[in-house]
């Protein structure tokens, strides 16, 4: 007895709100952080190299993966219904630049990134160094979260115009050597239909995107329960919770951007 | 320098099919016990339905406003529904809700399996006298296969709502009209193509992470770097395996088939 939707809705919305409260409770300590010299700059360093040289490979890869089997899908659907489909190279590029390029790779950074970050800081936190950071009066939150922050956004930055880029490359080859448009008539159509504007608004959108990511699996590291099963629940949540708000950002501020352009 | 890059990949297929063997071996010669399996099933699809279902929304509406933009010149935004929703199962869709899942699915049984591994817990199972492959691996292995085939499978659904969503608020089309065309030009290959798709990348899901999580070695730092590990292999053999089954697809006519 007793338990209504409006009960379990509830629950769901409190427990969520709540959530996002400590988000930015979080979020709020590590910019205050960001105001005091000086930075750990070699652990920032090492985590920059983490996230943006040894994930671009598979980003890249992944992204124009992904770029290449909607250009392929959408000329062969294109081609069923009105037996054309020479719109499909501009459109191509306005779909990489505005949505897939960016969202894509923040994705597949979150699992690569926010599961390895959370599982680092939840083995830290079960094995007791948080407590002795503490113990030895530092800050966690300092010395763990803002070099992974630092790292995170620029690093979702670069990631963002590097795979956006190359993905608009892989999208010309294959329209020229699958599509049989040449790559001059690719940059034409590209140039009518997008401006430098957008790959502005997709860093930006990178760098967003970016500072979720360490937040979202810091805050599950450090709520990590002991155990076996308290890590891999803590990288699950991370980076569910880090795939749901990257998506909802995305439409916020496709939202947004749609104003200006 | 190129055998230094190339021996970890020959490493990981040689390792991972033996591993696989195992496993196999494991399930002929005893089914592991019914309630594990189960409770696999049960936790993997709970944690992981809410982000599959999100991903597939996602992925549908975005398809929709891609054809969207681009049929609406030619006066066709009839076909917008069949179109994009074909495009969305046969391809883009299983593609990048297993992205979603491998993010979700494998980085949780591979820290799991991980910290079992360093913590020493598999080889108590061993000094009990149990296989760990047969107590621990199997049960997680079948159930993974089971519940993302299924997740993936409700992630497709969901991408025609997300698809029918935008549609009507982005193209401005009524939901009957959108609807009308998907059974014309969805036909049962495509459907056909995007499940064994499915099917795919939930057996390659399962593999990789039940392997990555058992071969984890060296304390705190190895589960993180396992799980890693786990994503980026995960993706890459998501991205072969689509182009793979693509490939095979178009070799046996069926992609044709369907008009």
């Amino acid at each position: 007895m007793g338990v209504s939707v409006f009960e379990i809705t509830g629950r769901w919305l409190i427990r969520s709100l709540n959530q996002l409260g400590e988000f930015f409770y979080l979020f709020f300590q590590t910019v205050k952080q960001l105001f005091r010299f000086p930075y750990r700059w070699k652990d920032t360093l090492k985590q920059l190299n983490f996230v943006m040289i040894e994930s671009a490979p598979i980003v890249v890869f992944c992204v124009c993966a992904a770029a290449a089997v909607t250009i392929v899908e959408s000329s062969f659907h294109m081609k069923i219904v009105i037996k054309n489909d020479e719109l499909v190279p501009g459109f191509a590029a306005l779909l990489i630049l505005r949505e897939l390029g960016v969202v894509i790779s923040a994705l597949l950074i979150t699992s690569r990134v926010g599961a390895g970050l959370a599982a680092e800081v939840g083995t830290m936190k079960i094995t007791e160094q948080i407590d002795a950071l503490k113990m030895l009066s530092m800050n966690p939150v300092r010395f763990i979260v803002l070099p992974r922050f630092i790292a995170c956004v620029i690093g979702g930055v670069i990631l963002s115009f590097v795979a956006n880029l190359i993905c608009l490359y892989v999208a010309m080859l294959i329209s020229e050597y699958k599509l049989g448009y040449s790559t001059g008539s690719f940059i034409v159509a590209m140039r009518s239909f997008v401006e430098i504007k957008d790959l502005w608004f997709a860093a930006i959108k990178g760098g967003v995107f970016g500072s979720v990511i360490p937040i979202v699996s810091c805050y599950y590291g450090f709520k990590c329960k002991s155990g076996a099963e308290g890590v891999g629940l803590a990288t699950t949540n991370a980076v569910v919770t880090s795939s749901v708000m990257i998506i909802g950002l995305d439409f916020m501020m496709s939202w947004l951007f749609s104003y200006y352009y | 320098m190129v055998i230094s890059l190339l021996s970890p990949i020959v490493t990981d297929i040689g390792g991972g099919y033996l591993f696989f063997k195992d496993v196999l071996r494991s399930a002929l010669k005893k089914w592991p016990r019914r309630e594990l399996v189960f409770q696999q099933i049960w936790m993997v699809s709970t944690q992981s339905a809410s982000t599959t279902a999100l991903a597939g929304f996602f992925v549908g509406a975005v398809m929709t406003v891609q054809f969207t933009m681009q049929i609406k010149q030619f006066g066709a935004l009839g076909y917008l529904g069949g179109l994009s929703t074909s495009a969305t199962i046969r391809e883009i869709g299983p593609l990048l809700i297993a992205f979603m899942l491998s993010g979700k699915v494998g980085a949780f049984t591979s820290a799991e399996l991980g910290t079992m591994r360093v913590t020493e817990q598999i080889d108590a199972i061993r000094c009990l006298g149990a296989d760990p492959i047969q107590e621990i691996i199997l049960p997680r292995f079948l159930g993974i296969v089971v519940s993302s085939f299924f997740l993936l499978a409700v992630g497709l659904f969901m991408s025609i709502f997300g698809g029918l969503f935008l549609g009507v608020l982005f193209a401005g089309i009524n939901p009957e009209e959108y609807l009308r065309h998907v059974p014309a030009i969805v036909k049962w290959p495509s459907l056909a193509i995007g499940l064994f798709k499915c099917f795919t990348f939930a057996v390659l899901l399962g593999g990789i992470c039940t392997y990555k999580g058992y071969t984890t070695t060296g304390g705190a730092v190895g589960v993180g770097k396992s799980v890693v590990n786990t994503a980026v292999s995960t993706m890459v053999a998501i991205v072969v395996a689509d182009w793979i089954t693509s490939v095979i697809a178009e070799s046996a006519g069926i992609i044709y088939m369907s008009w």
